[in-house]
């Protein structure tokens, strides 16, 4: 019976994708003098190309990286709102927690003097710290004095934005340089590369392992029936003993330390450095991760590929096609809408099953 | 002679698909109290607002005095006679009976409303009717029986010859129910007639002269009321033999497992819910709690179970004070509880039946150990559950959602039952579940208590708390104004008036009577000056 669900569940996805893609080569079509070579470069921009002419070989490896770099940042993230969302807690800080780490990062990178591996470690434990902290004061908030955890963490969000211009602006920035930014990180505190060719860091491995724990803890651990009880019904959770506030603060946290490490690959793994406007408004597309994979982290890893491919084709489609950045980013916005829809297709079986059901009461009379 | 009213091969389907009337063949004579009785979801309501144009028949033909009539909807209806209070009431809060009673076809003074013809109108109604109520009372500040007795009153304005009363008894005290009912003879004398749903069957067998019988939508039984039993009438709901009566062996009481002492628990609105309650609950013995709902009896549960904190007083489970303790701890002390309003805190629907089960253990062995959980050991525990309790469900996985009420209401009772406590206490175990559910309920509630455990049973159907506890404590106000022992001498009438505050024992404050020797002194407390009833039900209905 479940297995018949999932398996409604695939169709329904895919059938919506593709009407979500022919949409968006309706609209390719009346903006693009040359539709189908743009509409190509979305599509297929992210693969490598594999080419036989001259013997085997592999180029445009660097897209594919840019597709797993993109890729790793928003699965983070994606983490981090679905352990929220799962507890029902509607926290938007994971951009702020995300600049907090890269900050952290870069004062560990450039404050300390430490071997490798330690000073990468102890940098990325500082995202982690810094980021669970972000999450907890919010969290603490919400739980203690019932203050809107939508308002507070985007407050948090204006805080840390202003921490990271501050203390980037006034003690960490490279007078020398041309722009707002450090100075590159030492080799000891940059996280060494996976594949070469790319700025595919050991992130991607961390970002697995993420994938599995963040699993584990919702599916295998005491606070992640918690967390789903306090999702599912709070005043239930309550009555059955569970220490409600407890578990609001802690997801909150626990939720910080995915999006302090998405802080830390952008600065550790891809920068190398820290530099003003680090990623404006990536730490909300962690929500659209999160949506699309209904906070199941193993959905995460899917829709996180899925979305980072769709961003870096965007892009390769912005930069190779007389398509313009904007109309790339609505043609992104209808696809994702469409399959957040969640009612689309129910409603649909809703109305087919009601007609049967008529027709079969009806002949039985 | 054809039948007054004939609705022939009625079938109704929902948009949504459910099939709520089957070909459902109901005639009412005039003249007659004819009672439509059935389990919730039977399809009542349905077909009842089918006859009062409110839904349209899927299928069917609808007749009235010999002729084929389309009810289009409710203007349709009252234009035909045809009047229909319903189960929520439908009246402007704010403004008055009189103003109620004639809204729709008011009697004008020039443009505007003439309020002192209005309230001629409801006097000289409410006189030959005998329903009393007072015209210029607004309603949002009138109990509830009074505005039934408005809502009646405003069909009757618009010239009903047959009233339909959609579970009218549902929100009455007993007195306020013999007052129908002697509301509802006289209507017959003066040559209405009236089509009276409800599912209680003593009420079945006391007003009405013959009875349909519905189940899943279809008509099972259509007889003289004279001719059958309450049992007969309960196969025919709920499609087998039910015991209605449990049978209970005499109590055999043991050590004091819970002690409330001088309880007080104040609303955050500085409301006083709670007041100064005292009671001891004995192993092996069921105390029910009866009152009129929101007279503090939520609250006390509440207080006792950890939900909320208590203001002032004491309790003890097992000798060990718990007040002040998180619920959690109140449950390892032993305290089970099924709460009053399932769907608020008793189940998530969200979450599967599994996860339901084990809200209250999931973080012990066998469904955590060193600190993993074990989704097999949730399930296991699920389907035995599931089966011992006799839950109709696809799955243990099925989400909460997919059950029926009184699958729900199983759920619940399993979970709490097999939390194994020294102390259960059940509020409105049976709200809202059919009677083979209400019957499975009750049968285990005797059980527990007969296993030796101390069940406090907290319900607003008198009915069932004087068929199950062996002491009943009474509370009103947020006070326990009595605590009487339970025995064929106690009637409802009795019970009735220390519901209304219309009675109260000085001794109830404390342990009191009936309850071995060793009751503690009481502190006594003056007496508070008697006063006229309708009053205290003003007060009473601003009391919720
Ligand atoms: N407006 C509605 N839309 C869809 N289903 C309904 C609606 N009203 C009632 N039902 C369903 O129809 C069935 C019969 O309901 P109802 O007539 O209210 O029963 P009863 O009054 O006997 O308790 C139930 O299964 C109920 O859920
Ligand atoms: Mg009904």
């Amino acid at each position: 019976m479940t297995q018949n669900k999932t398996l409604i569940e695939a169709i329904r996805i895919v059938v919506v994708v593709l009407i979500a893609l022919a949409i968006g080569f309706v609209i390719t079509a009346l903006v693009s003098k040359e539709p189908v070579a743009a509409y190509t470069a979305l599509l297929t921009g992210p693969l490598p190309k594999i080419s036989f002419e001259n013997g085997f070989a592999i180029t445009n490896i660097n897209r594919f990286g840019n597709w797993m770099e993109e890729s790793t940042t928003l699965i983070l993230l994606g983490l981090a709102v679905a352990i929220v969302f799962k507890a029902r807690q509607f926290s938007l800080g994971a951009e702020g927690q995300m600049l907090l780490g890269a900050l952290a990062t870069a004062v560990i990178a450039l404050k300390l003097a430490l071997p490798f591996p330690w000073h990468m470690i102890l940098a990325l434990a500082a995202a982690m710290a810094i980021g669970f902290l972000w999450g907890l004061l919010p969290g603490l908030l919400k739980a203690y004095l019932a203050v809107d955890e939508i308002v507070s963490t985007l407050m948090f969000n204006v805080i840390a934005l202003q921490l990271f211009d501050l203390l980037l602006f006034n003690w960490l920035r490279d007078p020398t340089a041309g722009f707002v930014g450090t100075v590159p990180f030492p080799d000891s505190a940059v996280l060494p590369l996976a594949i070469s060719g790319t700025r595919v860091s050991w992130m991607i491995f961390i970002m697995l392992a993420a994938v599995v724990i963040v699993w584990f803890l919702m599916e295998r651990t005491p606070f992640g029936f918690e967390l789903k009880m306090l999702g599912a019904n709070r005043k239930f959770a309550e009555y059955g003993g569970i220490n409600t506030k407890r578990v609001i603060a802690l997801s909150m946290a626990v939720s910080g330390i995915l999006a302090g490490l998405a802080g830390a690959h952008l600065s550790m793994g891809l920068l190398k450095r820290l530099t003003i406007n680090l990623s404006p408004g990536l730490g909300f597309e962690g929500i659209v991760v999160a949506l699309l994979a209904r906070n199941d982290p193993r959905w995460v890893l899917v829709a996180g590929l899925f979305y980072g491919y769709l961003r870096t084709g965007a892009q390769i489609m912005e930069r190779s096609s007389d398509v313009t950045r904007e109309v790339v980013l609505i043609i992104q916005a209808i696809i994702i809408l469409l399959i957040t829809a969640e009612q689309l297709f129910p409603r649909f079986q809703q109305w087919w099953g009601a007609r049967r059901n008529n027709e079969a009461a009806m002949e039985r009379g | 002679m054809s039948a007054f009213v004939e609705m022939k091969q009625i079938s109704k389907v929902y948009p949504n698909g459910v099939v709520a009337n089957k070909h459902v063949d109901f005639a009412v004579e005039k003249g007659e109290i004819h009672a439509l009785v059935g389990e919730n979801g039977a399809g009542k309501s349905t077909l009842m607002k089918i006859l009062y144009g409110l839904e349209q028949p899927t299928h069917g033909e609808i007749w009235l005095r010999g002729q084929r009539v389309e009810i289009a909807n409710p203007h349709r209806a009252i234009d035909l006679g045809i009047g229909m209070v319903h189960q929520n009431f439908m009246l402007v809060p704010s403004f008055t009976i009189a103003e109620n009673i004639v809204l729709g076809s008011e009697p004008r003074k020039g443009r505007f409303l003439d309020r002192a013809q209005a309230i001629a109108i409801t006097e000289t109604l409410s006189k030959s009717y005998g329903l009393q109520v007072d015209p210029a009372a607004r309603i949002e500040s009138t109990p509830v029986g009074m505005r039934q007795r408005v809502e009646i009153l405003k069909t009757l304005y618009r010239g009903a010859d047959l009233l339909i009363l959609d579970e009218p008894t549902a929100v009455l005290t007993p007195q306020e129910t013999d007052e129908l009912f002697l509301a509802v003879r006289k209507l017959v004398d003066q040559g209405k007639t009236v089509i009276f749903i409800t599912h209680k069957l003593v009420e079945v067998k006391e007003i009405s002269d013959r009875v349909t019988v519905m189940r899943h939508g279809e008509v099972t039984g259509r007889v003289a009321t004279a001719d059958v039993s309450e049992a007969d009438i309960a196969r025919m709901m709920v499609g087998r033999a039910v015991f209605l009566q449990i049978d209970k062996p005499p109590v055999r009481r043991g050590r004091v497992v819970a002690e409330v002492r001088n309880l007080g628990y104040v609303a955050e609105t500085g409301r006083p819910m709670v007041r100064n309650v005292s009671f001891d609950v004995y192993a092996g013995e069921i105390l029910g709690v009866a009152g009129v709902e929101g007279n503090g009896q939520t609250e006390l549960v509440e207080v006792m179970t950890g939900l909320r904190p208590a203001t002032t007083g004491e309790i003890r489970i097992d000798g060990k004070p718990v007040q002040g303790q998180s619920a959690r701890r109140i449950r390892l002390s032993g305290v089970a509880h099924i709460p009053e309003d399932r769907l608020t805190n008793g189940v998530a629907l969200d979450a599967s039946i599994a996860e339901n089960l084990a809200v209250d253990r999931y973080n012990r062995p066998p469904f955590t150990r060193q600190g993993i959980l074990s989704p097999r050991a949730i399930q296991t525990q699920a389907v035995a559950l599931m089966q011992q309790f006799d839950i109709r469900a696809a799955g243990s996985a099925a989400p909460m959602r997919s059950l029926s009420g009184g699958n729900m209401q199983k759920v619940i009772v399993a979970r709490e039952f097999s939390a194994e406590p020294a102390l259960l206490i059940a509020a409105q175990p049976t709200r809202g579940v059919d009677i083979g559910a209400t019957e499975f309920v009750h049968t285990q509630l005797v059980a527990k208590r007969n296993e030796g455990k101390a069940v406090l049973l907290v319900s607003a159907d008198l009915a069932e708390v004087m068929s199950l506890a062996d002491r009943i404590a009474v509370m009103y106000k947020g006070e326990i104004v009595g605590i009487l022992e339970n025995g064929p001498h106690l009637t409802e009438e009795e019970i009735g008036l220390y519901m209304l505050g219309l009675k109260r024992d000085e001794g109830a404050r404390g342990e009191g009577r009936g309850a071995r020797g060793e009751g503690r002194r009481e502190l006594s407390r003056p007496s508070r000056k008697f006063q006229p009833s309708r009053k205290i039900m003003q007060r009473r209905s601003q009391h919720r």
